[in-house]
This record gives structure tokens, sequence and C-alpha cells, in this order.
């Protein structure tokens, strides 16, 4: 019985919070839409979500070209030892998904955190009742900045990230595998499907991360501990947004881009 | 029009602020990989003899690994099911169907599973055990541990340490087997091959125990350095709630650069 009620209290759980973050999300571009503007909040949001991600994203996503790029020519030699196709079908991957869903997983874990530790404090210091007291509502004042600011910002760093990734990795290619960059720079296999897959997952990457860990913030509760909790929810749950869209997206373009 | 004496003055000025900006950043890293080299000095001194406290032990375990289970679960499957959906064309150009058995569980064995599994531990251990330090920490109660003369290291940091470092190698090896199964059966939707033959792909001999093994060292070493950043990090944390905050985002990056440079190294080592 008490398996029973376990997973049926959980249910119920994940049900609220998935109709609190799609409230969330309705208002959040309700407000984009209506709300009033305050100038240089998306401004300065991109300055925190762009720019400060800028050294922490061409750092990893380098390394990790470098290793899928090591990986895959090491797989390659092993069942036919030509490189030539090696480069285009790197670049069709990076562009259909790993660059997206690699630098979204990284600005998950820094975008997603530090919105959430921000209005976590927020929220324990009592400034969002102060911001509902003076009638402002801190999805359009604080949620939807960030929303605006994510999606251009996000789709930029992921542009930047891969082509970060491609460039690395035509240098191991040269280093390793003795791949000229003229034969590694082939657009030859990426097609517009694949183009306009890439760039509906940065925008829904975007939008995922700051409504996801927004919600989190929002719902902190309980002093320094809970903006701890809120910030690992927040993690933890934009990370998970960004692997299942990423299964719905690529899935949907599997059948609408048949190969 | 700016005269010219001071528009080099400017110049200056702002080479001399790039020039800080960098180096201030360059010595921020090199504090906290010494700080975590400290720490990790001083862990290993309390494990020979171990001076462990095992309760401590046990309850850490059961929150770091049997509450993580759901979302590693969440995450293999789907990632298996990824792994497959970006293989299929390619898989279809060369015609070779037989082999994605074996093109998904190579990248999965050897890259996938550690690297989003210790990303989605980090999100959910490494952080949640930085807001646990943290709090400590602004709630002076390490202090009031040193008082009793209790060692903070042995009875909080060893315990925490040895719990990620195993629930990560746990739930790697939970990560591989499921990733599998939903590489299996999104590989039956979509391109429509049989269980058997996916997995007559993956073990006709083109893949290892060594496969495998490179996978399970690197979630060892993944979990060393996540373990670290977040005993570091909550240990060093200053001023109230939103320091617990900012404790916890500093976790997060720091796991996460660490575990990519090293996965880099550790690939590159291992061949």
């Amino acid at each position: 019985m008490s398996i029973a009620r376990d997973i049926g209290a959980e249910t119920f759980e994940l049900a609220r919070s998935a109709r609190e973050l799609y409230s969330v999300f309705v208002r959040t571009l309700y407000y984009v839409a209506r709300g009033r503007r305050e100038r240089g909040a998306v401004v300065r949001q991109m300055y925190e979500i762009g720019n400060k991600s800028f050294v922490f994203l061409t750092i990893t996503m380098g390394f990790i070209g470098m290793i899928m790029v090591y990986q895959s020519g090491l797989q390659t030699k092993r069942v036919l030892p030509e490189f030539s196709l090696l480069g285009a079908t790197f670049l069709e991957l990076l562009t259909r998904d790993l660059a997206a869903s690699l630098a979204a997983l990284m600005l998950a874990t820094r975008v997603g955190a530090g919105i959430a530790a921000e209005i976590g404090s927020m929220v324990v210091t009592e400034q969002i009742d102060a911001l509902r007291m003076s009638a402002a509502d801190p999805i359009d004042y604080l949620i939807k900045p960030r929303f605006i600011a994510s999606i251009i910002m996000t789709t930029t760093l992921i542009i930047w990230g891969g082509f970060v990734m491609f460039s690395v990795g035509g240098a191991v290619g040269y280093f390793a595998f003795d791949i000229q960059w003229r034969t590694w720079a082939s657009i030859q296999l990426v097609s517009a499907g694949d183009l306009i897959t890439g760039l509906t997952k940065c925008v829904a990457y975007g939008a995922a991360i700051p409504v996801v860990s927004g919600y989190c913030g929002l719902s902190t509760f309980g002093g320094s501990e809970g903006v701890g909790w809120a910030t690992t929810r927040a993690v933890v749950s934009s990370s998970l947004a960004i692997i299942i869209l990423n299964f719905f997206i690529s899935g949907a373009a599997y059948v609408l881009f048949p190969k | 029009m700016i005269p010219a004496v001071e528009r080099t003055l400017t110049l200056r000025t702002q080479l001399e602020d790039f020039a800080a900006q960098v180096g201030g950043g360059v010595m921020n890293v090199a504090q906290v990989v010494g700080g975590m080299g400290v720490l990790f000095g001083r862990i290993v001194s309390r494990m020979f003899p171990p001076r462990l406290d095992y309760p401590e032990l046990r309850r850490n375990m059961y929150k770091m690994s049997v509450k993580s289970l759901p979302i590693v679960i969440i995450t293999a499957l789907f990632t298996g099911a990824i792994m497959v959906i970006q293989a299929a064309p390619i898989v279809k150009r060369l015609g070779a169907e037989g082999l994605v058995g074996w093109a998904a569980s190579f990248t999965t064995l050897r890259e996938i599973a550690p690297l989003l599994t210790a990303l989605m531990i980090s999100g959910r251990v490494g952080a949640n055990n930085t807001a646990e330090l943290g709090t400590m920490v602004v709630t002076e109660q390490l202090d009031a541990l040193r008082v009793l003369a209790i060692d903070p290291i042995s009875f909080l940091i060893l315990p925490r340490f040895i719990g990620i470092v195993l629930t990560l190698f746990m739930m790697t090896l939970y990560a591989d087997a499921l990733a599998i199964f939903g590489a299996t059966y999104c590989a039956k939707a979509l391109l429509h091959v049989e269980p058997a033959s996916f997995v007559h792909g993956m073990t006709s001999g083109l893949l290892g125990f060594g496969d495998v093994a490179n996978g399970l060292i690197k979630s060892v070493v993944f979990g060393i350095v996540m373990a670290l950043a977040s005993c570091h990090f909550g240990l060093k944390t200053t001023g109230g709630a939103p320091g617990v905050g900012r404790a916890v985002n500093a976790t997060v990056v720091a796991s996460a650069a660490g575990i990519f440079v090293l996965d880099y190294f550790i690939s590159f080592i291992l061949g």
C-alpha cells in the first residue's frame, strides 16, 4: 500500500509542478507581449547571461570538441580507415544536435543556477513580496527580461560554441589524423532541415532555461538552505528539460526531414 | 577631439585594466585549484587509517544514490534513444543497420553515459552537498563541531567525499545499462533493427571490456573532482543566504569545467 501511496503522492506533486511551470511560462509569454518595458533590463541580463558565460562556454566546448573528434577518429579507424567524410559528418551532427544540446547543458548549469540563486535569495529576503506589494508582478519584472535575454544569448552562444567545436576539431583532425582543413571544412552533408532543427533547439533551450530555473527560484522557501535546494533543483530540472526537449525535437525532425 | 597624450593614457589604463582582469582570473583559478588540492591532501590523510563516521556515510549514501535514481533512469533512457536518433541517418546512408548497436553503444559507454551522469549528479548531489555544507558554515555549525573537538573533515567531509565518488561510479553502471536498453528499443522503433541483432552488433567483437572500463575509470575521476569542488566551495561559503546561492553556482560551474577538461586528458591517456 505504501508504495502505491508514494507513487500517487509523487504523481500529484509532479502534476502540480508541471501546472505551475506551465503557468509561469504562459505568464512570461503574456508579459513579453503586453508588459511594461524597463529600459536596460534586457541588456543587463544579456550581459549577465551571455558575456559572463563566454569564457566558460568556450573552454568547455573546446575540450568537448577535441574529445569528440579524437574518439570518432579512433572509431572510424577501426571500421573504415578513411577520414574524408569525418569533417562533414561532424559538422552535420554539430548543426543538428551536438552544438545546441551540449552548449545548452553547460548554460543550464551556469545560467540556471545563477537565476535560481538570485531569485531564491530575493524570495528568502522578502524582496519578492515587496515587489508584489508595489503592484509589480515578479514574472514581469524579473523573469521576462531573463527570458528575452536568454533566448537571444543562448542562440548566439550556441552558434559560437559550435564554431569553437568545429575549428578545434579541425585542429585535432589535422594533428592526430592528418586531415587537411580543406577536406575538414565541408558543408556537403548539412541540409536546410539540419539547420532548422538546430535553430529550433537553440530557441527551445533558450526559452526553457530561464522559465524552469525562474520557477524553481520563485518557489524557494526556508532560509539559506532553501536557496541551496532551489539552485540544485533548477540545475537538475533545466538539464532534464533540455534532454527531454532534445528527444522530442530530434524525433520530430527525424520524421519531418527524412534523409 | 581628445589630446594625443590623454588618448595614450586612456589606452594604457585600459590595457592595464585588461591585464589586471586576466591576472585576477588566473589567480582565482589557481586559488580554487590549490584549495581543492589542500582539501584532497587532508581527506587522504584521514583515510589511512580510516577515521570515518560510518552512520554519516550510510545517511549520505542513501541521500545521494537512492534518491538520484529517478533522474539517472530518465536521463539514461532518453540519452540512449537520442544517440540512436542521431546515428540513424548516418547508419542508413552507409546501409550498415547491423552496426548501429556498436556505433550507439561505443559512444554511450565511453563518453556520453559517464559525462551526462556526471553532469546530472553534479547538479543534484554536488550542488546539494555544497548547499548543505554552506548552510552549516554560515550558521557556524562547523565551529561548534570544532569546539566539541570533533574533526569536521573526518565527520563531515570524508563521508561525503566517499559517498559522491561511489554514487557516481554506481550511477554510471546503471546509466550504461539503461542507455543501451533505451537505444535498443529506439533502434527497433526507428530503424526496424531487431534487439537481437542490435545486441549482436554490440558483442560481436568490436566492443570489449576495455570500453566499459574506460567509462568507469572516467566516472571515478569525475567523482573525485566533483566531490572536491563541492566540499571546497561549501566550506568557503561566506555571507548568509545569497552566499550559499553563490557557492552552489560556483560549484556547478567548477565541476562542469573540471569534468570536461579532465575528460579530454583521460580520453587521450587511455586512448
